[in-house]
This record gives C-alpha cells, sequence and structure tokens, in this order.
C-alpha cells in the first residue's frame, strides 16, 4: 500500500518569512499570556530557580558537597538557571500540541513552530533569572572576562537540545498522554544525573564518559565556567554536548515530523 | 447528468475566455483515520496478543475520491452527517494527511473552518488579530497593512483593545471572520460559518465570499443551509459514505441530496409501527402504494397522483365502518387526514376480506419522506376498532427544491404603485 501524497504548490521564497512571523506571533502570545492575571507576573521566573537554590543550600547544611572552591550559592544558582530553563521548556512543550489543537486540526502549518515557539517563550525567564545571576555576580565580585562570549554558544545548544527532547515528547505526548504523565518523573531524574548539585568533578573518572552522554552536562559544567570561573568551557563535555545534542535532533526531527501528519486526526 | 455537467462546463468557458487552470487535482483518493501502524509491528502486537490479524483501523472517511477542480469555479459540497465533507476539505487544507492517492493543490489555500480557531482569551482582540494573521499563514508585514480593514469590518470599536475574554459569542466570530475574509488567497474552503453573527453581518460575508469569486479565488463551500449553497456555489458534489455519488450543477447535486434523504428517512419510517391499538374485530394484512396502472410505488414523483390500498377483514358486521387515513411527514406535521365517510364511502360493513382502497387525485406534496397513519372506527358507536401509525411510508421525489409543505407554483407580480414615488 503506497503513502497518500499531499502537494501545495505555492511561492516557497516567503514560506521561512511566514514561519518566523508565525514563531514570534506564538511566542508573544505565550509570553505575555503567561503571567495574565498573576500577581507576581515575570517574577515568577526568578522564584523557580531561587527557591530550588535555596533548597540546595539547606541540603549543603546536612551533607558535605563540594563546590570546587566557590561561594555555593553561585556555584548552585549558575547552573540553576541554564537546568530550570531546560526543565522548563521540555515541559511546556509536552502539551503544546494539545493546547494548540483549535489551530493544528483546522489549518496546515508547519508544526515544528509549536514546540519551538514553547522552548524560545522559555528563553525569555531564562533572561530574567539571568538579570539576578548577574545581579549575583556584582554581589559577589566575580571577574568577568572574554570568556562571556561563549555564552551564545552555550545558550545555542541548550535551546536546540531542549527543542529535540522537546519534541519528541511533544509528538508521542499527542498519541499517549503517558509521556506527558511521565515528563516531571524524566526531568527529576535528569536533574540526579546533571551536575547541577554537585560538581563534574565528584563522578568517579571511569563513569566520566558515561555520564558524559547527557548534554545537559557540557552546557551546564561549561555556563558555571564562563561564568564563575572565567574560563572556557570544559573541552570533552562541550564537544560531546554538540554531538549528542546533533544526534538527537537527527532522530528527533524526523520523528516529529511523521507523526505531526497524524496530529489532527487524533487530536 | 452528465450531458448537463457538460453544458455547464460549456457555459463556463463561454463565461471565461481565459484557459483553464486546474487548481485542484485529487486522483484516487482514500483517507482514513489514525496513525497507520505499519504491518510488521502489527503482526508483533498480533502474536502477542495471540489473535487473528484483522485489517480493521476503523473506517473509511473517504474511499475513492477523483475530482479536478478549476480557477475560478465555486463548489458546493453537500452530503449527510459523517459523509465525509469536512474531512475532504481538511485533506485539501493540508491538516491532515491522505491515506492513499494524491492530491495536488496549485497556489495559496485557506481553510474558513471555523474561524475563530486559536483565538487566546486573555489577549485583546488587536493582538488576538495578529496571532491570527500569522496562524494564518501571513507575513508581519502583511499583518499591519491589513489590521485597519480588519478593525473595521469586525465593527468592534472599542472591543478591539479589550481582552477577548469579555467577547460574546457574535463578536468573537465578526474577529475571526474579519481577518480570514481580509485574507487574499487562491483556494478558499468555506465550512459552516455563514451562521455568524446578525443578518447585516452575514450579508456582508456573503458579499465578500462573492468579491472573492469574481476576483477569481476558487471557492469550496459545505454547509447544511442548501439556501446559501445554492446562493454561493455553481458547481455541486455530493458525498455519501466517503464515496462522490453525484456531480453536476449545485442545483443537481442539492436535488441528489435530498432525494437521498428522503429516501434514507423513509427506510427509517419504513415497518415501524410505532403503535397500535387493535381489537380483535379487524385484522391488518397488509398496506402499499400504488401507481395510476396499480403497479405498487415506493415512490411518488413530485405532483403525480397515487393511491394508499389496505389489505383488511372485518370479523363482525359494522353498520357505518368508517376509515381514515393520515400523511404525516418525516418531522410530523400532518399533512393530510382524509375520513372515508366525509369523502362519500357509504358502504356497509358486512364481514369478509377487503380491499380498502383510497385514490389521491391531486398531489401537493412537497418533496420529502412521509408515513400514513390508519384508522378503522365504527360510526355508530365512535369506538377505535384499528389505530396503525405508520402502516405504510413512501418518499416523495422531484427536480424542484422542496420548500414548506406544500407544493405548486403560484403567480407572481410586480405591479409599479400608480404614484411611483411616494
Amino acid at each position: 500500500m503506497s503513502r497518500g501524497v499531499y502537494v501545495n504548490a505555492t511561492a516557497k521564497g516567503r514560506t521561512s518569512e511566514r514561519f518566523l512571523s508565525l514563531l514570534w506571533a506564538l511566542v508573544v502570545r505565550d509570553v505575555t499570556s503567561r503571567y495574565r492575571r498573576s500577581s507576581l507576573g515575570m517574577w515568577w521566573a526568578v522564584l523557580q530557580p531561587l527557591i530550588l537554590m535555596l533548597l540546595f543550600n539547606m541540603l549543603r547544611g546536612f551533607v558535605d558537597i563540594p563546590s570546587d572552591g566557590m561561594p555555593y550559592v553561585l556555584f548552585s544558582y549558575s547552573a540553576l538557571v541554564p537546568w530550570t530553563f531546560f526543565t522548563n521548556a521540555i515541559s511546556s512543550c509536552g502539551p503544546c500540541i494539545i493546547n494548540n489543537a483549535e489551530i493544528i486540526k483546522k489549518i496546515a502549518l508547519p508544526r515544528e513552530v509549536f514546540p519551538l515557539a514553547a522552548v524560545v517563550a522559555t528563553l525569555f525567564d531564562f533572561a530574567m533569572s539571568s538579570i539576578v545571576l548577574a545581579c549575583m555576580m556584582v554581589w559577589f565580585n566575580v571577574p568577568v572576562g572574554r570568556s562571556l562570549l561563549w555564552i551564545p554558544v552555550l545558550v545555542c545548544i541548550m535551546t536546540v537540545a531542549a527543542f529535540a527532547v522537546g519534541s519528541l515528547l511533544a509528538g508521542l505526548g499527542t498519541f499517549r498522554r503517558d509521556f506527558t504523565f511521565a515528563t516531571p518523573f524524566l526531568t527529576q531524574a535528569w536533574l540526579f544525573v546533571t551536575p547541577v548539585i554537585y560538581p563534574l568533578s565528584t563522578v568517579p573518572e571511569k563513569w566520566r564518559y558515561v555520564y558524559m552522554l547527557n548534554p545537559m552536562v557540557g552546557i551546564v559544567e561549561g555556563f558555571r565556567n564562563v561564568l564563575i570561573k572565567g574560563a572556557g568551557p570544559p573541552w570533552e563535555p562541550l564537544v560531546m554536548s554538540v554531538a549528542i545534542t546533533g544526534l538527537l535532533l537527527a532522530v528527533c526531527r524526523p520523528l516529529f515530523r511523521r507523526l505531526s501528519e497524524y496530529f489532527a486526526d487524533v487530536l | 447528468m452528465c450531458t448537463k455537467r457538460a453544458a455547464a462546463a460549456r457555459d463556463h468557458h463561454a463565461e471565461k475566455t481565459m484557459p483553464e487552470e486546474v487548481t485542484i487535482r485529487i486522483e484516487g483518493l482514500w483517507k482514513r483515520y489514525g496513525f497507520p501502524i505499519p504491518e510488521f509491528v502489527r503482526r508483533g502486537v498480533d502474536r502477542l496478543k495471540r489473535r487473528k490479524s484483522a485489517d480493521n483501523d476503523g473506517p473509511w472517511a473517504l474511499r475513492d475520491i477523483n475530482l479536478e477542480i478549476r480557477r475560478g469555479e465555486t463548489v458546493g459540497i453537500v452530503g449527510r452527517n459523517g459523509a465525509g465533507k469536512s474531512t475532504l476539505l481538511k485533506v485539501l487544507a493540508g491538516v491532515t494527511t491522505p491515506t492513499r492517492g494524491r492530491v495536488e493543490v496549485l497556489g495559496r489555500i485557506f481553510p474558513m473552518i471555523e474561524l475563530n480557531a486559536g483565538l487566546h482569551m486573555e489577549l485583546t482582540g488587536r493582538e488576538n488579530v495578529r496571532l491570527l494573521g500569522a496562524v494564518m499563514g501571513l507575513s508581519r508585514r502583511e499583518i499591519d497593512a491589513g489590521l485597519p480593514g480588519i478593525q473595521e469590518f469586525t465593527e468592534l470599536g472599542e472591543w478591539f483593545d479589550k481582552p477577548v475574554r469579555m467577547y460574546s459569542s457574535g463578536m468573537l466570530a465578526r474577529l475571526g471572520f474579519g481577518v480570514a475574509v481580509n485574507i487574499e488567497s487562491d483556494v478558499i474552503l468555506i465550512d459552516e460559518t455563514f451562521a455568524v453573527g446578525d443578518l447585516k453581518f452575514q450579508n456582508k460575508s456573503l458579499a465578500r465570499v462573492r468579491e472573492m469569486r469574481e476576483s477569481g479565488a476558487t471557492i469550496l463551500l459545505v454547509s447544511h443551509s442548501l439556501e446559501t449553497l445554492q446562493f454561493v456555489a455553481r458547481r455541486g458534489i455530493l458525498v455519501e459514505e466517503g464515496r462522490l455519488v453525484a456531480e453536476g450543477t449545485a442545483l443537481e447535486a442539492i436535488n441528489a441530496y435530498e432525494t437521498l434523504v428522503f429516501r434514507s428517512e423513509q427506510k427509517r419510517l419504513e415497518h415501524r409501527v410505532r403503535s397500535r391499538i387493535s381489537s380483535e374485530e379487524v385484522n391488518i394484512y397488509a398496506a402499499r402504494l400504488y401507481s395510476e396502472d396499480g403497479e405498487s410505488l415506493f415512490e411518488v414523483p413530485a405532483g403525480s397522483p397515487f393511491g394508499i390500498e389496505v389489505d383488511i377483514r372485518l370479523n363482525r358486521p359494522l353498520r357505518r365502518p368508517m376509515f381514515s387515513l393520515g400523511i404525516l411527514n418525516a418531522q410530523g406535521i400532518l399533512c393530510k387526514w382524509n375520513i372515508s365517510e366525509e369523502d362519500g364511502l357509504k358502504e356497509k360493513g358486512i364481514p369478509g376480506r377487503y380491499l380498502l382502497r383510497a385514490w389521491y387525485p391531486e398531489n401537493r406534496l412537497s418533496n420529502g419522506a412521509y408515513e400514513v397513519h390508519f384508522a378503522a372506527r365504527d360510526a355508530t358507536s365512535f369506538e377505535t376498532l384499528e389505530r396503525i401509525a405508520g402502516i405504510v411510508s413512501f418518499a416523495v421525489t422531484g427536480t424542484r427544491r422542496a420548500r414548506g409543505i406544500v407544493a405548486g407554483k403560484i403567480q407572481w407580480q410586480l405591479i409599479p404603485h400608480k404614484d411611483r414615488h411616494s
């Protein structure tokens, strides 16, 4: 049985422009509507990593956690900012297809735009919590240098990784809600295999390469190095991160596309 | 119907001397909903669950549709609920993928399917217009250019800058429609959208659709309002159980559709004796409709006479037997009711078997499905001996549209008033 074919011959040139304006409109919608009718508004974006940081600090009161000789507040917060972005991004991707069911059922558009918009909208929260991070760096007198130029690179890898994982969850979650329900457990487990609470140096040498298969290792360690150690990101984890992120994208994107053809059927 | 179609095509050709381009081509389209599970996975699951493989992923929503639509045509799609009209539009819009076959669309396609898809309640009308515009495939520059026109079209005034959650449903629909009609498109799919807003807004929307038609857009239209279809569409297709069963002019398609509906309603009414009051004094064996030459009828051509025959047995002598026949339409409205005594049947009821015949020389029933109620009484005591609701059912079919209960042309005149300027 051969598969059905749908061809729509339109002028190709302007599709990317349309894609971008659609992406922008969805991001604006998500960002402006998310905190409307909440008293704290945008502060929620800051509060979330801040509370986690305080929790980790309390935890450190009972358990000895090394912090590579840096103030633990700064040590944990600098990792929590990218980490919170990652978890929020992938968990907002999960239901993004179902939330936009009304649009998807009626109008043909590239469906990748929905998880992508969810990820990009989360970048705004990331920017907000970064401002607090900058204030903390000033407070602790952290010397900054040219290493900050790495930040855009790290943000890019982080965004792509979140989009790859997020779109996979979005695609599968549309067919089976189990994936959406499982996402919080996934992110919690993922937190423990990412050097957020503890430094990479505590991971035993022989496990380190397996450990680095987690793309967030290179990203989180990278942010920490760049921001508070004034150094470039560690090479090995970074290269691994880029490679694994690329692999994830190569697998998740075609899978999402194939699944997305049938979204309208199951919504 | 074929020759008429050819004639329609010729007319169409005469109207536009431009060479006609095919904007939509559908070849052997089959559609079944749901993610197609590959054969090997299915076999694996079957083996696990220890059951026989059956090719039942659910029913086909569309079966082997072949259709070509040229630029500038307006095509109305009719069919009953669940026949596959909306699925066809969805496949054309590219919302859902065809299971088999090939669908080609040339040019920008725009579905006006329930227009307020994607409105966000917390955003204002203006913000939502930007969002809808982007969703409908406009770039930001196009949205900026179109915004004043849309604001004017929707007639929302100061509400335009208020959150959409404060809107009434009519305002919501106006907002969505305002964006939709202001989008320039080559192919437009319309699904049940004319029912929005008040009459004035509906007329405005219809006028806009006509404008788009005049500017050469191809329009596909699904509506349950046959009036709208007849008004907007020139060509029509009838879809039934996922198949394209008839095509021709809009009127032909609508007629085919109505005949289909009447027939199925008649099937539903058939042999459905809803209530029966019975005494042992009368037996009814059969009932049928017959034509002038005595043949049994199941469908009565509009305007032609017919008769109802009841095979009956009287078991006791009746001094004044009185029969009544009522004809009800599908909505349960009594359209005709006759009593034998009033119409002059004066026979005495001696026990025995009879054929009771009632001839209707003037058939003014309009197209539709009907059922017959029958009762037998004794006029002296007025006791009911037998009463059957739905003793027989039939359909009246014809080429003219069914309007109202009573069929027939009337004479119209438009007479100028003596004082023309008053």
